[in-house]
């Protein structure tokens, strides 16, 4: 018998086992696998890479190719409304992303430990943020927001991104809960923690990897939304599609292009940094 | 471009800027002598670069640059139609803070509005809602002793059949939709619709996204005023329609110019500044012609809703916007029709000779606008979609 | 095992507790935001739908079956099939194309898959606007991948590939591919390797490991994926029509067109009631369906 089968954890907790090779099957499907991915990643970054090389064209509709210039870089520094716009999109982004993780990480653990009465219409009721058109959500909440009083401003654009973030992070991590070791948490509590120190010291790590993908697709869903936010913002927090959607018309910016480009650049280096320097587990 | 959409922004805007101003008082009337004496005394009146014509100069300076409401403006514009410049320009010469919010179609605009959401005290709707607001007793009249600048429209925008007077709007830009032809790929000449939906053109046509607008050259096509919308009418241009609709390739308001652009289609039937927006970027590419047949005009207006909370600010925006020197700023980033007949005289001659952005002015005069049509909106709409999808 | 990601997972009967003060209070936060922002707006939605309006479009409270009765028209279940059609290929194409890559992030070292799998991630944080416009850039007539294949020699003249289903597809496709490889991930990561290893040692070859093993463990990933994939594409509009340039409309642009143009908000929320009621039809059939398979 290999080794590692004796040395694994309680099947629930997966990858304990630290001496895996990379990755774990035969040659070949690695490499397969490798190159699949390679080709898929070529494939999500290929018109990101087209804008940022756009970024640097001279001509300002974003068609063919005119002429090397950092113009557009230094007319975005000094835009003061598509940088505020931008810092806008991420505060209300970050907002939707914290509240739609929390909600969903506990809702979905709590469905799953507990039998709650109507489970089944909460679990539908999960999802009609998914099925209902934008515009009608937008629309919706609006007349909602303006019966309850609430000035319409971050709150209620972080509030309505919450509402349709959220259901992805709960879907998420229900999936990764399916076929959790149903002892684990009683294990946690035999040795002398109570249900929330369970949930907090055994559960979560567990769940992490769905939770970080939750935030993930949260974030993006928040980052780019469009019709919601036009219904619900105020006029101090004018997101970035907000400005945006309407520039079609002249063109759009190629500021707009360097802006991107910086963003992802930045995030790719955030990321590469703070995963490379992380000890080896 | 979408003119619902800049109502729709504009009344949005509008509503949110009213809320927002809420602690101002509603403006009586100002004292008369409120205004020459503004003019004589505040020496940033002059401050703006000096108009070649020395009666505009004089006349610029007339509105008061300060009255009794707090310093902010809120203003509901389609997005980059109200260029960073200008709002800037105004910050600086009347200490007044803008906000903008922006919308990026008319509809979403009056959505917006009617749903309740946001106070603003300018919205920059199209005739058409400009039109329907206006009949619903959503927007405030405008005092026209703080907007001077009136003068510099040209005739034909100071006597619009949706607002003669201009008593509640004041013309922002104006345009037509006219038809673009790609001259490398269309050889024959085109002269009205019925040379664009040809056979030998299917699959090269780009066309707006309206079905407003199409169902307007259906009817032009057949001899029918485009605003006599009534179920006979509908039934008589429905073959025309079953005729072109499969013809077309991509439907597009928003930028139809990009199509145009990339070789996909040869054809198209577009608001004229994405018609300019072509011939600036390649005048030997691309032709620019008038439907014989017949086109409209259409005019995006500033408004100032009834719940607007800073209307002298308002008004004072408007009569900033009129000035030459600013509106010659507006036509740099849109080459649509300026109404400013002042302005027009700071542009160059390049710009004036767009035949896209400025047809003849016999040929304006002549032109008739959109009359709102209520809920046969719907009926225009589903007729559109049911031939597409047929 | 149990059947499909939204129902709620069956362990033992006897681990199922009955909630105390405790899971009430913890659970309140979702229920109220539910309620809230979910049942209210919908409750919204629906009575929206029996109501007439004006010629401006404000919402005139008059009780009509109206709008249910023009909803009933074949024009527009043939605008939903399409869209439903879409949204299914764009599911299985996300399926087959994903899976791989969450496979093969899932088993990377530790220290590589949460980089990995936020690059997934990171293209889609730049607006989608000019993502979109880049891909026309790619796929029109005089764009890039045209000029690339002609000057390869691979093919003599350009090929239209813009305002084609293709197109639309393919947008749809790029859209909502990581939404599909990050359920899978977090499924694939949890998979304990002695169970595949045991697979192999067994005798398995790679692809029955794969099928009889890997992808039934992993199924609460797919099925995940599958979901917020195919749920919100139905009702996506923006890309298929940038990409596919309008002249097919997909429902979604149609209730987006009831809000706007149309002005006919009435209208536009029973197609949206319509929608979410076919949704919920649809969800309750599998999910009754798994119920009796875990039987």
């Amino acid at each position: 018998m290999r080794s590692h089968m004796e040395a694994s954890a309680p099947t629930g907790l997966g990858n304990s086992a630290a001496r895996w090779r990379w990755p774990s099957g035969p040659r070949l499907q690695r490499l397969l696998f490798g190159s699949w991915s390679l080709a898929v990643f070529a494939f999500l970054y290929i018109p990101i890479i087209i804008l940022v090389v756009f970024s640097f064209n001279e001509s300002r509709l974003n068609v063919q190719w005119v002429g090397f210039t950092t113009q557009w870089y230094k007319e975005l520094f000094e835009n003061a409304v598509l940088i505020k716009a931008f810092k806008n999109s991420v505060i209300v982004a970050v907002g939707a992303t914290v509240l739609s993780t929390v909600l969903g990480t506990i809702g979905a653990w709590m469905m799953y430990r507990y039998r709650f009465p109507m489970r089944n219409a909460l679990n539908l009721l999960i999802f009609v943020p998914m099925v209902m058109p934008e515009i009608l959500m937008g629309v919706s909440l609006l007349i909602l927001f303006v019966n309850m009083h609430l000035q319409l401003g971050y709150l209620t654009m972080i509030i309505a991104h919450t509402t349709f973030c959220f259901p992805f992070v709960l879907v998420g991590v229900q999936a990764r809960l399916e076929g959790i070791d149903p002892f684990l948490e009683e294990a946690a509590m035999d040795l002398g923690a109570t249900p929330i120190q369970a949930f907090w010291k055994v559960i979560v790590p567990y769940l992490m990897p769905a939770i970080v993908a939750g935030a993930l697709m949260a974030f993006t869903l928040s980052f780019d939304e469009y019709i919601v936010s036009l219904f619900t913002t105020g006029p101090d927090s004018q997101t970035l599609p907000l400005k945006v959607y309407g520039m079609a018309r002249k063109g759009l910016d190629p500021q707009l292009n360097a802006l991107s480009a910086l963003f992802v650049l930045g995030t790719i280096a955030l990321v590469l940094f703070s995963q490379l320097t992380k000890k080896r587990t | 471009m979408k003119i619902k959409t800049h109502l729709l922004t504009a009344a949005a805007a509008a509503i949110a800027g009213t809320l927002f101003l809420s602690g101002c008082d509603k403006p009586a009337t100002p004292a008369p002598t409120e205004a020459p004496a503004e003019a004589a005394a505040t020496p940033e009146a002059t401050a703006t670069p000096e108009a070649p014509t020395p009666e505009a100069a004089a006349p610029a300076a007339a509105a008061p640059v300060t009255n009794d409401e707090p310093k902010e403006l809120n203003l509901f514009c389609w997005s980059e139609y109200v260029p960073q410049t200008v709002i800037d320009a105004f910050t600086a010469k009347t200490g007044i803070k803008v906000n903008v919010q922006n919308y990026a179609s008319n509809e979403e605009m009056l959505q917006k509005l009617l749903s309740g959401g946001g106070q603003y005290d300018l919205l920059q709707p199209s005739e058409y809602i400009v039109e329907a607001m206006i009949k619903e007793d959503m927007l405030m009249p405008l005092d026209q002793s703080l907007i001077p600048n009136l003068k510099n429209l040209a005739p034909e925008f100071r006597a619009l059949d949706f607002d003669p007077n201009n008593k509640f709007s004041v013309p922002w830009m104006a345009g037509t939709v006219g038809i673009v032809i790609n001259v490398e790929q269309v050889t024959d000449p085109i002269t009205g619709f019925a040379d664009v939906f040809q056979e030998k053109y299917k699959g090269k046509i780009v066309v707006l996204d309206d079905a407003r607008e199409i169902v307007s050259w259906a009817m032009a096509t057949n001899g029918i005023p485009m605003n006599d919308i009534t179920d006979e009418n509908i039934e008589k241009i429905r073959p025309t329609l079953q005729a072109w609709l499969p013809l077309v390739k991509v439907y597009d308001s928003d930028s139809p110019k990009t199509a145009m652009l990339n070789g996909d289609v040869a054809l198209g039937i577009v608001w004229s500044g994405e018609g300019a927006l072509l011939l600036d970027q390649e005048p030997d590419k691309f032709k620019w012609v008038l439907p014989k047949e017949g086109t409209h005009l259409f005019v995006d207006s500033l408004v100032v809703p009834k719940t607007a909370k800073h209307p002298k600010n308002a008004e004072m925006f408007i009569n900033f916007i009129l000035e030459p020197e600013i509106s010659a700023m507006i036509s740099a980033d849109f080459p649509y029709l300026n109404p400013n007949v002042e302005g027009r005289k700071l542009l160059s001659p390049e710009q004036l000779a767009n035949v896209a952005s400025f047809p003849p002015s016999e040929v304006v005069a002549e032109l008739q606008t959109f009359k709102d049509i209520g809920e046969q909106s719907s009926v225009v709409d589903d007729l559109i979609t049911t031939i597409k999808v047929e | 095992m149990a059947a499909s990601a939204t129902a709620t997972p069956a362990p033992s009967a006897a681990f199922e507790r009955k909630p105390g003060l405790g899971a009430w209070v913890f659970m309140a936060p979702l229920l109220l935001w539910l309620l809230l922002f979910v049942v209210v707006p919908t409750g919204m939605l629906i009575m929206t739908s029996f109501v007439e309006r004006d010629s401006l479009g404000r919402l005139v409270y008059n009780f009509t079956w109206e709008n249910y009765i023009r909803a009933f028209d074949w024009k527009w279940l043939k605008i939903l099939l399409v869209s439903i059609w879409y949204a299914f290929l764009t599911t299985v194409i996300c399926m087959v194309v994903g899976y791989p890559v969450a496979y093969f992030i899932g088993r990377s070292p530790d220290r590589f898959r949460t980089l990995l799998i936020t690059l997934v991630m990171i293209p889609f944080w730049t607006s989608f606007l000019i993502r979109t416009y880049a891909w026309i850039a790619i796929l029109s007539r005089d764009g890039l991948l045209n000029s690339f294949l002609i000057s390869a020699s691979i093919i003599p003249a350009p090929i239209g590939m813009m305002y084609t289903p293709f197109a639309i597809v393919l947008g749809l496709v790029y859209t909502y591919l990581p939404f599909m490889i990050l359920p899978i991930y977090t499924s694939v990561e949890r998979m304990d390797g002695a169970m595949i290893e045991a697979a192999y040692d067994l005798g398995a070859g790679p692809v029955r490991a794969f099928s009889k093993v890997i992808i039934p463990l992993t199924r609460p990933g797919i099925v995940a994926g599958a979901l917020l994939v195919f749920v919100p594409s139905v009702a996506m509009f923006a890309i298929t029509t940038l990409m596919g340039g309008g002249s097919n409309p997909t429902i979604g642009e149609i209730i987006q067109k009831q809000f706007t143009s149309a002005r006919n908000m009435p209208f536009g929320a029973a197609l949206g009631t319509l929608l979410l009621v076919l949704f919920c039809v649809a969800l309750w059939a599998t999910r009754a369906r798994g119920r009796d398979d875990a039987d």
